[in-house]
């Protein structure tokens, strides 16, 4: 450690309880680098240990809530910290790189996906709609879209089978019946409203209604239970028969949420009654869903392609046509919305997904051909970049905890198997 | 300076010795008080002795002293003796002396009067028992003198030791008193010999220039003062009578004019015809090199070729006047014989020379630049290539984009048409057309759902069937309600075909066939009707067709030159008619020409009209861009020269104030055009990017660009066979 040059004095903790280390203040030089502080922690960790068993641990060091990519004195001086007083760097497990697990090839675009448990929900520019299993193994595959499905969505999904709907250019939202044992789905719900591609889909949270959106402006909501509704589908059925039969009994929206000027691009449900909408008017909309109005609007300058939202984070991602990928936050007060920015696409940002376990990591695919894990704690260097695809992602997914999905143009869906430190812990502990 | 110094030291034991001369007088006469006080006066220091009797004291201290110490100094009384007798002659000398003033302060008065030898070195006696004479010319005898061990005995018994001196004169001792001590030590500082002395005693200006209010003397005036005075009283009246007799004349007031002027006032300001303000100094002489010294170094003179060379080359040519020679010495060198001729054009030189000051205006090229915003300020605008759409396999020649902007198609010289999926880049479908594609264009009512292409002589209307189910639908419906009319009085040569078959499965709809090649085709803003161009087509080279009535009409009956495109207003029935030169805007309710526009370039390639219709663009093969305003001039209001080649397209955006053009060198260049509703207000035109991403392949680069109707993007499509989606 000793250098010439101007040093730091530094406390290092950490959250990791089985990583603890001396409270001692050190000296560190200013223009100390992760890869440097690597070895001082490692020295101090076998040093406690005593035994000598040196298993060398990749740490990364967080200096007031950001990730120490830069040397220290440039970090600090960014973060405007001074160097007289005592920095406490907080240091944890490094992130394993997610490791590409099965790459499963199709027919044609991969439009859109949606991962539940075991299984991988796709929709392709082939108008079907089919789901796999983890290893690449195909379901079912569920035609009878006339155009390109753009959009999936799990409704439920149980041990012998379950739902999904898919969603379509051909203006048709349609509801599937999956039977596991059988290897059949059949459309059991096909919803009607929309006058134009159906682009997004979102389930609610109790699964008993869902909304969608669509090139023609316009967010419908749609139930899901049957029972009443389906005797007033029976009369609107007798009027226009037949061909709409192979698609089950017809739908019409519970509610139509009027607001946005250009195609809606994504929905989500930030929680039961709140519904938030991106376009490509350059707005972020949230909605109360059970009254059916507007409750909020977020301007940005771009169009927005993708938003996610983060129930552990309380964060909302959107990905635009600018490249960046920004952080909303809905519940400030403040304001400033927009918590962060991450940079570092140089494509359009086609889709964003927070990880579900995890409230500071987010994936982002993008239209020059890369996905990237994101931290929110470094937003100026995602974690690790999943390159290598030949075509440009049109969707992504991280519904499963420990499976990243990727899908587009190079008609290939990608997933990527993902370690949660945090989860991961307590196995390393007892390997020790 | 050293024998100066030396007199002065000189002076210093002479005035030591005066003034112990005139101690002894002081304490023993009394009675002669005139002298005395005479040599008072002259040495004022010892004016203030404070009494006799302490110096006398002093002596008989001294004696005292001399006294113990006689057993070892036998010589000390003797000395003071001599002293005592030398002192009391000196005084009664000093006595018989004549008194005139004048000797004073005669400085040759202040010699030493006991001894007679002057100012001469003492050590001339030094071999001598004697050491002078006196007055009477009697020998001054030398006081006897101890040895060394006398000396330092003394030195070290005596306290007065110190301030114990030699009179070289007389060879005594002499003990300084404290006042002596004083002014040695004074004048030793450099200061004035008295302490009391003030060299800085406030000065009283007796006879001041300022007025007093008291008289200097205190005579009261005379008498005679306040009497007026006869004599002048005669004078006066005699001037009073001259005066009046006019025999003297009152004096004439002085002119005002200054005497002297400032000839020189006016030479601060610069007036050229002053000649002398705008000096040009005569052209410099070469100042002589090496080739003109009389002993040049041996590189300098020519070789036997380089003299023939010069006396062959014409006096003009010649690259020095002269041939560099060598002598050994300089006496050698003969007269100069080219002299009075150099001096003579030296001369002319002078003469010659023009001096006619040239004036340059000192404008920097920055200034002529009309100050632009920056373009950051003018976002947004499209800035980087995000889509491409790739499928065509040859040059891709022509773009349009659905009017909600999801949709867009492409037409290219592969003989397909591309529908493609605008948020993805997705093809969506590909229609062979069997012929080269030159212009496409998707009906702007959002009502209907057509395309119209161009291929070769045949105009296609192709129901894409994308977007809305309803639309495309009804788009189809309203096609199929067509009847013919009873009477077809045709007199165009179009004639207007249904699809039938596979063709209508494929999305072609109606065929309408021209006679001559067609180059353009364009929508009215309501969606019915569309003009097409056949450059070839003579008189009929605009028809206008109308879609529900399948009618074809010639708006003009005679051709009024190589036609290059039309463009139908968005908002007033106008039709803009693009010939090589000129743009012709006709009315066309009233069927007549409201206006032309003079183009100023060479060849107009594309034209385009600002959503708010009073504004133009022209785009021309030789790479200019006008802007017209209409209301301001049948002239350009601007032209821009971004690109090196020829522009194939412009365009308007359709809510955002942006333009842009496509040219042949590959590049987009994008603009800012802001037009304001302020009719006083000129448009402002500022370039913001160039885009580039086509190859240029085949000397052609980008062949067609359009703007997203709603967000501000571009489009454009090139010979590199890709469509670009830049945001």
């Amino acid at each position: 450690m000793a250098s010439s040059g101007p040093h730091v004095q530094a406390k290092f903790f950490t959250k990791q309880p089985q990583f603890t280390v001396s409270e001692d203040v050190f000296s560190v030089p200013a223009t100390v680098t992760t890869l440097e502080l690597n070895d001082l922690i490692n020295g101090l960790l076998s040093s406690a240990d005593g035994d000598g068993e040196s298993l060398r641990r990749e740490f990364d060091f967080l200096v007031q809530g950001e990730f120490l990519r830069l040397p220290l004195n440039t970090h600090m001086q960014n973060k405007g910290l001074t160097a007289e007083r005592v920095v406490s760097i907080e240091f944890l497990l490094r992130q394993p790189a997610p490791e590409p697990s099965t790459a499963i090839q199709q027919e044609d675009w991969i439009s859109s996906v949606q991962g539940n448990r075991d299984s991988i929900l796709s929709g392709s520019y082939d108008s079907t709609v089919q789901v796999w299993t983890r290893t690449g193994q195909r379901l079912v595959s569920g035609t009878g879209h006339t155009e390109p499905v753009k959009a999936v969505a799990w409704v439920k999904q149980e041990a012998t089978g379950g739902q999904f709907l898919s969603a379509s250019q051909d203006q048709l939202i349609v509801l599937w019946d999956w039977d596991r044992e059988g290897g059949t789905a059949v459309p059991s719900l096909c919803c009607r409203g929309h006058a134009r591609s159906v682009d997004c889909l979102a389930t609610h949270p109790t699964a008993d209604k869902f909304a969608s959106g669509s090139w023609d402006k316009m967010i419908k909501l749609w139930s899901l239970g049957d029972a009443e509704e389906e005797e007033e589908e029976e009369r609107a059925r007798g009027k226009k028969k037949a061909k709409q039969e192979q698609l089950g009994p017809t739908r019409t929206p519970l509610m139509t949420l009027q607001g946005h000027s250009e195609a809606v691009t994504s929905v989500t449900w930030v929680d039961d009654i709140t519904l938030c909408s991106a376009s490509w008017d350059h707005t972020i909309r949230t909605w109360d869903a059970e009254a059916g109005i507007p409750k909020e609007t977020l301007t940005g300058s771009k169009a927005f392609h993708s938003i996610a939202y983060s129930s552990l984070s309380h964060l909302l991602a959107s990905g635009s046509s600018d490249r960046h990928v920004r952080l909303w936050d809905l519940r400030s007060q403040k304001g400033v919305l927009v918590e962060s920015t991450l940079t570092a696409h140089q494509g359009w940002v086609s889709a964003v997904a927070w990880s579900p376990t995890n409230q500071y990591h987010l994936t982002s695919a993008s239209y020059d051909k890369t996905l990237k894990l994101w931290d929110t704690r470094s937003p100026r260097a995602p974690l690790y970049n999943m390159s290598g695809h030949r075509e440009k992602l049109l969707c992504a997914d991280w519904s499963i905890p420990d499976l990243l999905i990727c899908g587009g143009a190079e008609k290939q869906l990608c997933t990527f198997s993902y370690s949660d430190q945090l989860s991961n812990m307590p196995d390393r502990q007892q390997g020790n | 300076m050293a024998s100066k110094r030396k007199v002065g030291e000189a002076k210093l034991e002479k005035e030591e010795l005066d003034l112990f001369v005139d101690a002894p007088p002081d304490d023993d006469d009394d009675d002669d008080g005139d002298t005395s006080d005479s040599e008072e006066s002259v040495y004022s220091g010892l004016e203030e002795e404070p009494s006799s009797s302490e110096e006398e004291e002093e002596n008989s201290s001294d004696n005292e002293d001399h006294g113990t110490d006689d057993t070892t100094d036998t010589p000390g009384p003797t000395t003071d003796n001599t002293a005592g007798s030398a002192g009391t002659s000196s005084t009664e000398r000093l006595d018989n002396r004549p008194q005139p003033d004048e000797y004073e302060f005669d400085s040759s008065d202040e010699e030493d009067i006991r001894n007679t030898v002057g100012n001469i070195p003492m050590e001339w006696y030094n071999d001598y028992p004697h050491i002078g004479y006196n007055l009477d010319g009697k020998k001054i005898m030398k006081p006897a003198k101890g040895d060394e061990l006398d000396e330092f005995l003394n030195k070290m018994d005596n306290p007065d030791y110190w301030r114990t001196v030699k009179d070289k004169t007389t060879g005594e001792d002499v003990k300084l008193t404290d006042e002596e001590l004083d002014i040695i030590q004074q004048i030793q500082r450099g200061k004035y010999p008295d302490k009391a002395y003030n060299p800085y005693e406030p000065y009283i200006d007796f006879f001041t220039h300022e007025k007093m209010i008291h008289p200097v003397n205190n005579h009261p005036r005379s008498k005679r003062s306040f009497i007026p005075s006869l004599v002048e009283k005669e004078k006066v009246s005699k001037l009073v009578h001259a005066i009046k007799m006019g025999w003297i004349k009152p004096r004439k007031a002085r002119d005002d004019e200054p005497k002297y002027y400032d000839i020189w006032e006016n030479d601060n300001q610069y007036t050229p015809d002053k000649r002398y303000q705008t000096h040009i100094p005569a052209p410099k002489l070469k100042l002589p090199g090496h080739e003109e010294s009389y002993n040049p170094p041996p590189e300098y003179l020519p070789s036997e070729e380089e003299i023939l060379a010069w006396t062959q080359a014409d006096p003009e040519d010649r690259r020095q006047a002269f041939l560099s020679k060598k002598y050994d010495a300089l006496r050698k060198v003969p007269a100069y014989a080219g002299f009075v001729k150099e001096r003579f054009e030296r001369c002319l030189d002078l003469y010659l020379c023009p001096r006619q000051r040239k004036m340059r205006a000192n404008v920097t090229a920055e200034d002529l630049i009309p100050k632009l915003p920056k373009p950051r300020d003018l976002q947004p605008f499209p800035t980087t290539l995000s889509v491409v759409y790739e499928g065509h396999t040859d040059v891709v020649r022509c773009i349009s984009v659905e009017p909600t902007g999801q949709w867009l198609v492409s037409g290219s010289d592969d003989e397909t048409l591309r529908f493609w999926e605008v948020a993805t880049g997705r093809c969506r479908k590909v229609l062979q057309l069997g012929g080269r594609v030159r212009s496409v264009a998707w009906c702007p009512n959002s009502a209907v759902c057509l395309v119209a292409a161009v291929v070769d002589s045949t105009v296609i209307i192709i129901n894409p069937s994308l977007g809305d189910k309803l639309v495309y639908h009804s788009t189809d419906n309203l096609l199929n309600t067509y009847e013919a009319p009873e009477s077809q009085e045709t007199k165009l040569p179009v004639e207007w075909a249904a699809a039938e078959g596979k063709e209508h499965d494929m999305g072609i709809r109606l065929r309408i066939s021209h006679p001559k090649t067609i180059r353009q085709v364009t929508w009215h803003g309501k969606g019915d009707y569309f003009a097409i161009v056949m450059p070839d087509g003579g008189r009929m080279s605009v028809l206008i067709h109308q879609l529900t009535k399948r009618r074809s009409q010639n708006p003009f009956r005679k051709s009024k030159g190589l036609v290059q495109c039309v463009l139908f207003h968005p908002i007033r029935p106008f039709l803009f008619v693009a010939t090589q030169r000129y743009v012709r805007v006709y009315n066309l309710l009233k069927q007549e020409l409201t206006k032309k526009l003079m183009a100023n370039c060479k060849w107009v390639s594309s034209m385009a009209v600002h959503p708010g219709g009073d504004n133009l663009i022209i785009g021309s093969y030789d790479s200019r861009l006008s802007w017209f305003d209409m209301d301001l001039s049948t002239k350009p209001y601007q032209t821009l020269r971004h690109q090196k080649r020829a522009l194939r397209q412009v365009c308007y955006h359709k809510k955002y104030p942006l333009f842009a053009s496509a040219s042949d060198d590959g590049t987009v260049v994008i603009c800012h055009g802001m037009v304001y509703s302020d009719l006083l207000q000129n448009p402002l035109l500022v370039p913001v990017k160039i885009l580039r991403g086509h190859k240029v392949t085949q000397n052609l680069g980008a062949m067609d660009c359009e703007f997203h109707p709603t967000q501000p993007w571009i489009f454009s499509c090139g010979a590199d066979t890709t469509v670009r989606l830049y945001t």
